[in-house]
Formats: structure tokens, sequence, C-alpha cells
């Protein structure tokens, strides 16, 4: 009905491959848009800063994990530990004196950097065995941060941002950061966007699907490997230092532990591989279903007058949240982006069904 | 149709062997490819058909002969640089990319020669979006050339088998190869849709200019189109010269239907 396709007639190339050829799409992305712009004057300071900024944040780490895994099929378990590169190596830039703008790029060129290494492993092994050794490259991350002081200042040591300033001007408020949060968020969004009209993405899945078809065509799967690795890595330096800058304010080495790149993986599966709605929802669903649960929890025990010892009621909502995922995948294997798409799908013939292929 | 005699072949196989541990699947094959021709290869199911394109196409090199593409030697040369020196193939099992529309697969074969980078990506309407639609015109073409303008944004997973094979053939041709390798694109199809098939590969020769190396099952198709062929049996040749003489040569009879049947 909303979504309707009849009538709409693209007339040249550039119409056709538009980013929403739908109209209805376009709106809802431009709406989205706008609410996004306004959101610091609807949504409360405390709940912006807390909630919506991560959430942003989250979501670009997950989009540039997705790349890799979603859209080139590399699994990825160290995707935290590229983030802190661009953490630390950000920081450490600012600190020296280097203006922001900079030190952001220098984060993102770290993470590249470092994150082609991890593609030089991709390379030679696939599958699980790529998970074990993305997971070995985190573990070495984890021991440098917490065992070279240069870095960090020591295991139990945090590293203090310097303020934040953007073209010469200080960046402290909270909408600031939020705005700071939303654009990067949006950047990652249209390249990824983009990317899925374009030679790379096309690339990128074939490589993923069937590397020898992919082979026959001139696509050369080791280098489109190595650009997946390094582009998402790119994505995840700039993310790691927006983290710290906007959200956690200093660095400390168990901001990217090995937890944290499962927490993004789980975001990136949850949500639907290659799906960019996906990483959106699962970023929201990881990232703030945990405390959502627990105060949905915690709420209806006290409307019900429940006594309850302060262990049970710090984990029964930690295992409803479990469930969910469960529930969730096992209703769509594809994750939160197909459902999303199953919907859209029935309101594009919504009320003519049988219309449907 | 007379071939076109140039001082070198396009293709050129000089004893080439291809083994498999002990298997030895093809043994002391010569073939020569001129420009404009269709040629044909058979043999039965194990022969070393296929072993001898993934050859060529560099999947499995070979362990001893060389092959020459326009007088240039590409033995052992790996497939994505082969693609790029204008071989092109499709599969005997398909290998078209399930999750992607017939539009971004066909799109695929012009990969050689786009740049497909980060840059352009991420400048999306300055630099990349020009070479796209350059090179979605020339895919256009092709797609109306092989009639499949009504599928073009459905999703191959969907599309039943004869199309799916027009498509693989469709994202072959938009890389502009001098050498299309066909790996039986007639398996499993019909009568009308096998005319059709013929009737688009000649058309390619007669268009775009391809040279084709045509392996199929089906002897009227290799009679009716291709002006040579070469027969194999168990990895060697055992006849080849111009379709009409080879079927009657009593070894291809032989390996073909088996002995008591012969002349």
């Amino acid at each position: 009905m909303f979504y309707r396709q009849s009538g709409i007639r693209h007339r040249s190339y550039v119409s056709d491959s538009k980013l929403f050829p739908i109209p209805m799409d376009r709106n809802l992305v431009l709406f989205l848009f706008l609410l996004g712009l306004a959101a610091p004057l609807l949504i409360d300071t405390l709940y912006l800063n807390s909630y919506v900024l991560p959430w942003l944040i989250w979501t670009a780490a997950a989009l540039g994990l997705n790349l890799v895994t979603g859209w080139a099929g590399q699994l990825h378990l160290g995707y935290a530990a590229i983030m802190a590169v661009g953490a630390y190596s950000a920081v450490h830039a600012a600190r020296f004196g280097i203006p922001w703008e900079f030190a952001l790029l220098i984060a993102g060129l770290a993470s590249a950097a470092i994150g082609s290494v991890f593609a030089f492993a991709a390379m030679r092994v696939k599958g699980l065995y790529l998970a074990l050794t993305t997971l070995a490259m985190q573990f070495v991350m984890d021991w440098v941060l917490s065992h070279v002081p240069a870095i960090t200042g020591g295991s139990h040591a945090s590293l203090q941002s310097p303020p934040f300033k953007l073209l010469g001007q200080p960046i402290t408020s909270d909408a600031g950061l939020y705005y700071v949060a939303f654009g990067w968020c949006v950047i990652v969004t249209i390249f990824v966007l983009n990317m899925r009209r374009t030679g790379l993405g096309r690339a990128l899945v074939a490589v993923r699907e069937k590397d020898y078809a992919a082979a026959i065509l001139g696509v050369n799967s080791l280098y489109y490997k190595i650009v997946a690795f390094a582009t998402s890595s790119f994505i995840a330096g700039i993310t790691g230092a927006l983290l710290v800058v906007t959200f956690f304010f200093l660095a400390s080495p168990e901001q990217f532990s090995v937890t944290v790149s499962v927490q993004v993986l789980a975001m990136v599966i949850v949500g639907g591989l290659a799906s960019i709605i996906g990483s959106y929802l699962g970023a929201a669903l990881i990232l703030l279903m945990p405390g959502f649960a627990n105060s949905l929890f915690s709420a209806t025990a006290d409307f019900l007058g429940w006594q309850m010892d302060p262990e049970t009621l710090a984990h029964i909502p930690n295992a409803a949240y479990g469930a969910l995922i469960i529930i969730f995948l096992m209703v769509e294997p594809l994750g939160l982006g197909k459902i999303y798409n199953n919907i859209r799908d029935y309101f594009l013939v919504w009320p003519f069904d049988q219309m449907k292929k | 149709m007379s071939s076109n005699r140039e001082s070198e072949p396009l293709l050129e196989c000089s004893s080439v062997e291809r083994r498999f541990g002990g298997l030895v699947a093809v043994s002391g094959v010569d073939l020569e490819i001129w420009r404009g021709e269709i040629f044909g290869l058979v043999g039965p199911n194990g022969s070393g058909k296929t072993t001898l394109t993934n050859a060529i196409t560099g999947f499995y090199p070979p362990n001893t002969g060389t092959i020459k593409l326009n007088g240039k030697d590409i033995t052992g040369t790996s497939p994505h640089k082969v693609a790029r020196l204008g071989v092109a193939r499709t599969f005997q099992n398909l290998a078209l990319f399930n999750g992607m529309s017939v539009l971004d697969n066909i799109l695929l074969g012009r990969h050689i020669h786009m740049h497909s980078g980060v840059l352009r990506t991420a400048l999306y309407w300055w630099l990349a979006r020009p070479e796209e639609m350059a090179n979605r015109k020339i895919v256009e073409e092709v797609i109306e050339f092989l009639q499949l303008e009504s599928i073009r944004h459905e999703l191959v997973d969907g599309i039943p088998i004869g199309l799916k094979k027009r498509v693989e053939l469709a994202r072959a041709l938009v890389a502009e190869p001098s050498l299309l390798i066909l790996d039986e694109p007639m398996a499993g199809m019909n009568q009308e849709e096998k005319e059709y098939m013929a009737r688009f590969i000649l058309d390619a020769r007669a268009e775009r200019g391809v040279s084709v190396l045509l392996i199929e099952h089906h002897m009227d198709v290799i009679i009716g189109i291709c002006d040579r062929m070469l027969a194999l049996n168990y990895g060697e040749m055992i006849a080849s010269g111009i379709p009409r003489d080879v079927i009657k040569d009593p070894r291809v009879i032989t390996a073909y239907i088996g002995d008591g049947h012969g002349e």
C-alpha cells in the first residue's frame, strides 16, 4: 500500500540505481535522518548520551565488521583489538598536540595498517580457522595493551583523552558530542549503502559466494580480502577513537577486550549478515536490551511486590535477554534485518498478498 | 565458415598433460583455435574436457606442455589474470552468485574493465557513478541481445535453469573476451532452449567477434555450429578435424556408443 512499486518508472540508469528507488523508502530514511538531527531537542540529555549516542557509535562499528564478515564473508573475532588500535593512536596523537581531525585520520590509518596484517592471515586460512587466527590476534593485542606501559600506561591504568575539538571548535556539550557520533554513523552508513551498488560491493560478494567464479571474472580474491579488512579496520579505528572521545572520555584496555569483539560480532549476526538496517537493529538489541530487560524486570517485580535477592534480580533479565536472541535467530536465522525486510515485503503488496512472488 | 588464418592461432595448446596424483586426466593434447572459430570439444564423461578448460583458465595448470594465448605463454597464469588477458568462461554446473540480482551478476562480468576501489565508492557521486553508468549501458546491450530484460532485477536464485545459463553467458560476454569457453551450455535444456542457445552463440561470434571453445554432448549442436572439433577419451585425443568427419571416426563411435554398434 504505502510501498507500492507500480507507477514508479525509471527513465535513466542513474535513476534506476538510486539508493532508494521506492519513494516510500526514501521518505522513511529522510524522516529518520531528520529525527536524528532533532534528537537533542526531543530526547532527554541523559538518555541521549547514555543510550542513543553509544548505539550510533556501535552501529558504525557493527557496519564496519559487517563489511568484512557480512559482505566479504571473512569471520573476524578480533574487531575490538582493531578498535583499540584506533582509540589509542588517536588519543596519543591528540596528546602529542596533533589536531583532532588528523588524530582521527591517524587512528583510521593505524587501524587499517594493523587490520591488513589480519588480512594476511585471511589469505591462508578460511572459516573457523580464520576465526581462531583473528581471536589469537585479539589476545595478542590484549596482552600488548596490558603489558606495554608506553601505550596504555599499564594494565590498570587509563589514558585521559584531551579536550575534543573539531575545526577549532571545542566540542564539549552533550548535543555536540551526539552530533559527532550521529555524523560518523551517517557517513559510514552512506559509504556502505554506496558500496552495495558499486563494483567494490559486487566484488566482495563474489569473493564471499564463489571464489573460483570470481577469479574467472578477473576478481583477485586475495586483493579484495585485504581491501575488505583494511576498509573495515579503517572504520573500526575511527569508531574506536570516537567511542573514547565522545563516550568513555578515557581509554583503558578492558574497553576493547575479547568480550567486546564477541559483542560486535553478535550485533552483526543477530542483525543479519550484509544488512545495513540489521546492523542498526542488532546494535540496539545487543547494547540496549540488557539494560531495558533489567529495568523492565525490576519494575515488574516492584509492581507485583515480589521479594527477591539482588542476585536473582540481576540474573533473570540476563537469561531473558539470552533467550530473546535465541528466539529471534530461530524465527529468522538471517537476522533482524531480514525480519524487517519480510515486513516491508508484506506491505509492498498489501492488501493483495496473492501478488507476492 | 572459413577461419581467418593468421600467422598464429588465438589459443594454442601443445602436448598438455595434467595429472591428479596417479591419475592422468589429460595427456598429450594439442589444440589450436583460430580467431572467429567455434571449436567443439567432445568426449564421454571423465574424458578430460573440463580438466583441459581448467588447465587453460589456470585453475589446474598443466604438469607439462604449454598454453599460448595470442602467441603469449600463459601456462600456469592464475585465473584472475587469465581473465584479464581476454578469456571468459561459463561453468558446467553454473557459477552464478545466488545472493545477487541478474543485473549485478552480469555487471560483475565488467569487473576487468572497471576500477572498483574504496575511494571511488566513498565518493560515489563524483568518481564511481560515471563509470558505473557507462558499464551499465554495455551490460544493457548484452541483456537486450540475450533477451533478459524482464528478469534483470530478479535474484538469480529464483530463475529457471535455462535462463541461468543465459545469464552466465551474458556475464561472460560483457567482459568482451577474445576467447569464450562454454562448458556444456546446453546441459539439461529442451530442444527449443538448445536452439536459442545455439543461435546466441552464432550471433555472439558474428556481432561480438569472439572465438568459442564449446564443450557439448549434443552432437547435433556440435555438427550444426562448430567449424572444427576435437574428441577426447580417457584424457587423450582420439580424433580432430571437421565435425562431419570426426563423428564418423570409428574410435569416436566406440567411445560414445560402445563396441558392437559401430559400422
